[in-house]
């Protein structure tokens, strides 16, 4: 997916991906806490959320993950300190790594609400996750970038890499014939 | 005594962290924490010379049975004495001798922290905790060895003294482990009062001992000392003099009483310390640098104490204390001195100076009583030390080996008076015999005239140094009887002994008398050396240069043969591993416990099965590598199919999201590469590539229904169930499985994904960076690039 292809992108991708964003972001939200009982889960969430950036670099290409200003590493940080927080935080209260601390409250208008901290632990996990996906997407945006720094440069564009091969329609129709 | 090193580590980190801004108040201030120490101590020395022992213990690790335990007897408290004493002395030297620098924080950090390390040795009583702070003085001593970090010479010898002592220092810890673990003790002092004996024992006294070799220099891990000369002056003669190259004698003096009559102990001793004793006096009558002469003399020095402290007779053992004394006063003394010259002259090469002794009075005093003290002439306290040194290898009765002790350390006495006179000579002397070569003219002298005058406070170090070799001596009676109750608490024979400024006529003073004038011609004889030895190229450091080269190389061989790159090659490796371990596992009769097979559910589930198995086949079919690509994605959400029919849907959930993004993920790296697959490589044809998958999946397949039929406890899985509301108010099991029954599990896996996701982000930045690098020298690029809105991903 070099820049070239980018220019010719489809807007109906574009517009979906925009109108499906922030659906994803709330699902991601809802499978990560859901997760404490019923199927879903931190990991499972940071996937979804990682599915929703890659869909937007899909649509937008580079500088839809660039105008994003977050950065992986940052991401992935805070999220294992979030985790190993949680577990550290128990053992200095005297508990075995990670026991689990349940509060209830009741708040007005909304009713009984159960907070457990292994559930700050999966918020940790998902916000992990989320951080390695935009790392791997880091190597597509680096190497887009070098594309585009030869282009501007006036020189070919690198053979091998990207210029042939962009439309997967291509090999689609290839694929039929083996 | 815990609150004293942390205190050193404490103000080394305080000097250390304003990094270039630490301005000269640095120096003294951390000499704060060394002199609270040896005030402390001073404090503590009447009980403790009474024989009463401190101890002191910080659990650390306690599964492991791992805690620094510290002990201050008689003898710690000289060493510490010694090393914090002296090290207020450098610290305060050194700002004197430093002037205006920016690294003088560095400095300050760096000799404290190494000055609390060494502290560490001498009163570590734990076995383990001595080897952590071996180390750590190993790692301060690199650090201020490559002090002057821009220099070549200075970095190669940091390195070189750092992997001879860190090599020693693995050695040491493989020994005190065996003796620990065969006494079953974790303690000096319990190791000693009762020393276990046996051949693993030997092998174990063995490895301490080239721990301690290389740590103190001996033949034939001197080399690295010289070398080591290239650290500032100052720390030369803190670390090289008086205090790290002490640390193998502590353990030797330590472990001697108990265990020199085991094994090789005395013959490994007297071999590399007379070793040391002679070539050490040999290599300092052929310096020009002062220095350096001193630093060979240091070798020579350090294999006499050795031998002394490691034949472990009460006799012996004394004295070796109190020639550590004196060899601490004297050799810091002149070192610091030399520092004082090299200040104020600009030069070392004892050549060029010229009339020093009336320029600069108060050093040439300094050098000239440290330098009695150290070609033991009486009254100094290295003339009583050496009186008693003589006396202790005259009573041995330990057969031959004694008189060849007796023997070698007279010759290294005869050389260490011959390299003392030419030392002070070509210090102070004015036409300096001894010292002219050939080259003379190339030599200009330096005008006495116009020597600096160095201040009262920086002289004074030295000048202290040199009047306690004075008057330890004169007060021979009272300062051997403190070193006798000190010394008692390495041998308790010891506490009867006493030290004579004027023992009377005896053998060891005919001895003595013997030994100055055979040194004055040995001066005299050899006082135009042919030619000079450049310490860097001794016969040792080029054997040593050698086996690193080889080393490397050797390193890279390897590397080159088993690290060929290429995927396919790495894969056929672990491959082909895992079906050998397999096929093992299934000969020794792992396959017996397959039993109760069900081969399938429902109807839903074949289908899937089948058609997981046909797609798989599918990706190894064709040509494209798209078309694989989507196929092996199919074929993984057919597994997630299998795995919800199977009642996990936790599994199946995330089966699919992970099957999407590795799709999503493998198709824009497709679009980066070619088309097609490329031929396989030459040395794995299609049939063996076929075989080893084969082979590898077949096994794979039994292996996990044999393990799944092998239990033998009852499934945790029930006790998961009934807890998992209860304990962690989660109806979702496999959820609280996850993130609290094993979630430590969890935490390792999520590392693991964290340092992928961080390595895959610098590996892309550090490629850019070097392209950047390649870019500079073309001005345009860089123009280009700064145009690009790159920041987010810097």
């Amino acid at each position: 997916m070099s820049p070239r292809s980018l220019t010719r992108r489809s807007m109906i991708l574009t517009e979906t991906v925009n109108g499906l964003t922030p659906i994803l972001l709330l699902f991601s939200v809802f499978v990560t806490f859901r997760g404490h009982n019923a199927p879903g889960g931190g990991f499972a969430g940071g996937l979804v959320m990682g599915a929703a950036v890659i869909l937007r670099y899909l649509a937008s290409g580079p500088s839809g993950i660039r105008s994003l200003r977050i950065d992986p590493i940052v991401l992935i940080g805070s999220g294992l300190l979030l985790a190993v927080g949680v577990g550290v935080t128990s053992v200095a209260a005297g508990e075995s790594f990670l026991e689990s601390a349940i509060w209830k409250f009741d708040v007005p208008l909304i009713g009984d609400v159960k907070l457990v901290s292994s559930s700050l632990f999966d918020i940790g996990v998902h916000v992990l996750v989320v951080g390695v996906v935009m790392a791997i997407l880091v190597a597509f945006v680096e190497a887009d970038d070098e594309v585009a720094r030869i282009e501007d440069a006036g020189q070919s564009p690198r053979p091998a890499p990207g210029g042939q091969q962009d439309d997967p329609q291509d090999d689609a129709q290839e694929a039929g014939q083996p | 005594m815990i609150a004293l090193l942390l205190a050193h580590l404490v103000a080394s980190l305080a000097c250390l962290a304003p990094g270039r801004r630490a301005a000269r108040w640095a120096l003294p201030v951390a000499a704060v924490v060394p002199a609270a120490t040896f005030g402390w101590l001073v404090s503590q020395a009447p009980s403790v010379l009474d024989g009463d022992t401190l101890t002191a213990s910080l659990r650390w690790v306690p599964p492991l049975a791992l805690s620094v335990d510290l002990r201050l007897d008689g003898f710690g408290l000289l060493m510490g004495l010694l090393v914090s004493g002296i090290g207020v002395l450098v610290l305060l030297y050194s700002t004197a001798y430093f002037g205006r620098r920016d690294d003088l924080g560095r400095l300050a950090g760096l000799l404290v922290g190494f000055a609390g390390a060494m502290l560490g040795i001498v009163w570590a009583d734990g076995l383990l905790t001595l080897f952590v702070f071996w180390e750590l003085t190993s790692v301060t001593s690199f650090l201020l060895i490559g002090f002057d970090d821009r220099s070549a010479t200075a970095r190669a010898a940091a390195v070189r003294a750092f992997l001879v002592t860190g090599a020693g220092g693995l050695s040491l810890l493989a020994g005190l482990i065996i003796l620990g673990q065969v006494a079953g003790v974790t303690t000096i002092s319990e190791l000693v009062v009762d020393p276990p004996s046996g051949t693993l024992v030997s092998v174990a006294l063995v490895l301490v001992l080239l721990g301690a070799f290389t740590k103190s220099a001996q033949f034939p891990f001197h080399f690295w000392l010289p070398g080591a000369m290239a650290a500032p002056t100052p720390v030369s003669a803190y670390l090289h003099s008086a205090t790290m190259v002490k640390a193998g004698l502590v353990v030797v003096a330590r472990f001697a009483p108990g265990f020199a009559p085991e094994g090789p102990w005395r013959a490994l001793v007297v071999a590399a310390g007379l070793a040391a004793r002679v070539v050490g006096g040999v290599r300092a009558m052929r310096q020009q640098d002062a220095k350096l002469a001193l630093a060979h003399g240091t070798v020579s020095q350090l294999g006499f104490l050795m031998v002394l402290l490691g034949l472990g007779t009460p006799a012996t053992t004394y004295a070796g204390v109190a020639m550590l004394l004196a060899h601490a006063l004297f050799k810091a003394s002149l070192f610091l001195s030399v520092g004082v010259v090299d200040h104020e002259t600009g030069t070392r090469d004892m050549r060029r100076l010229r009339g020093l002794s009336r320029a600069l009075p108060v050093v040439a005093a300094s050098v000239v009583v440290a330098a009695a003290s150290m070609a033991a002439l009486p009254p100094t306290f290295g003339f009583v030390a050496k009186e008693k040194a003589l006396d202790g290898l005259l009573e041995l009765d330990i057969g031959g080996l004694g008189t060849i002790a007796l023997l070698g350390i007279v010759a290294g006495s005869v050389l260490t008076v011959a390299y003392t006179i030419r030392i002070a000579v070509g210090l102070l002397g004015d036409d300096a015999p001894g010292v002219h070569t050939a080259d003379e003219a190339a030599a200009e002298p330096v005008d006495p005239a116009a020597v600096h005058r160095p201040s009262m406070g920086f002289v004074a170090a030295p000048a202290l140094l040199a009047g306690l070799s004075l008057v330890f001596g004169l007060a021979a009676g009272a300062v051997g009887g403190w070193l006798a109750e000190a010394t008692a608490s390495l041998d308790p024979a010891t506490a009867e002994k006493y030290l004579k400024l004027w023992p009377g006529v005896n053998e060891a003073l005919a001895i003595s008398t013997g030994i100055i004038l055979a040194g004055v011609a040995v001066w005299w004889g050899a006082r135009r050396p042919t030619r000079t030895i450049n310490a860097a190229r001794s016969q040792a450091t080029v054997i040593y240069d050698r086996i690193y080269d080889g080393l490397l190389s050797g390193a890279r061989r390897v590397t080159a043969a088993t690290q060929s790159g290429s995927l396919p090659f790495y894969l056929g490796v672990v491959l082909s591993t895992v079906a050998a371990a397999l096929v093992a596992a299934f000969v020794t009769g792992a396959l017996d416990s397959i039993t109760d097979l069900v081969w399938a559910d429902s109807a839903l589930e074949v289908t899937a099965t089948v058609l997981t198995a046909l797609l798989s086949v599918a990706v190894v079919l064709v040509r494209q590598r798209f078309t694989a690509a989507v196929l092996l994605g199919g074929s993984g959400y057919l597994l997630a199919i299998v795995y919800l029919l199977q009642g996990a849907p936790d599994l199946a959930i995330t089966q699919f999201l992970v099957e999407t993004l590795t799709i999503v993920v493998f198709l824009l790296a497709l679009a980066r590469l070619p088309r097609r697959f490329q031929p396989g490589p030459a040395w794995a044809p299609r049939t063996v590539r076929i075989a080893i998958s084969a082979v590898v999946g077949v096994t794979v397949a039994v292996f996990a229904l044999s393990a799944s039929g092998s239990r033998t406890e009852p499934s945790v899985g029930d006790d998961y169930v009934e807890l998992s509301e209860k304990e962690a108010g989660g109806r979702n099991v496999v959820n609280v499985i996850l993130v609290d029954f094993r979630g430590f599990d969890t935490v390792g896996e999520i590392t693991v994904l964290a340092v992928a996701g961080a390595g895959v982000v610098n590996l892309v930045r550090s490629a850019r960076r070097q392209q950047r690098l390649k870019q500079l020298p073309d001005g345009t690029e860089l123009e280009e690039d700064a145009g690009r809105p790159t920041g987010v991903w810097r």
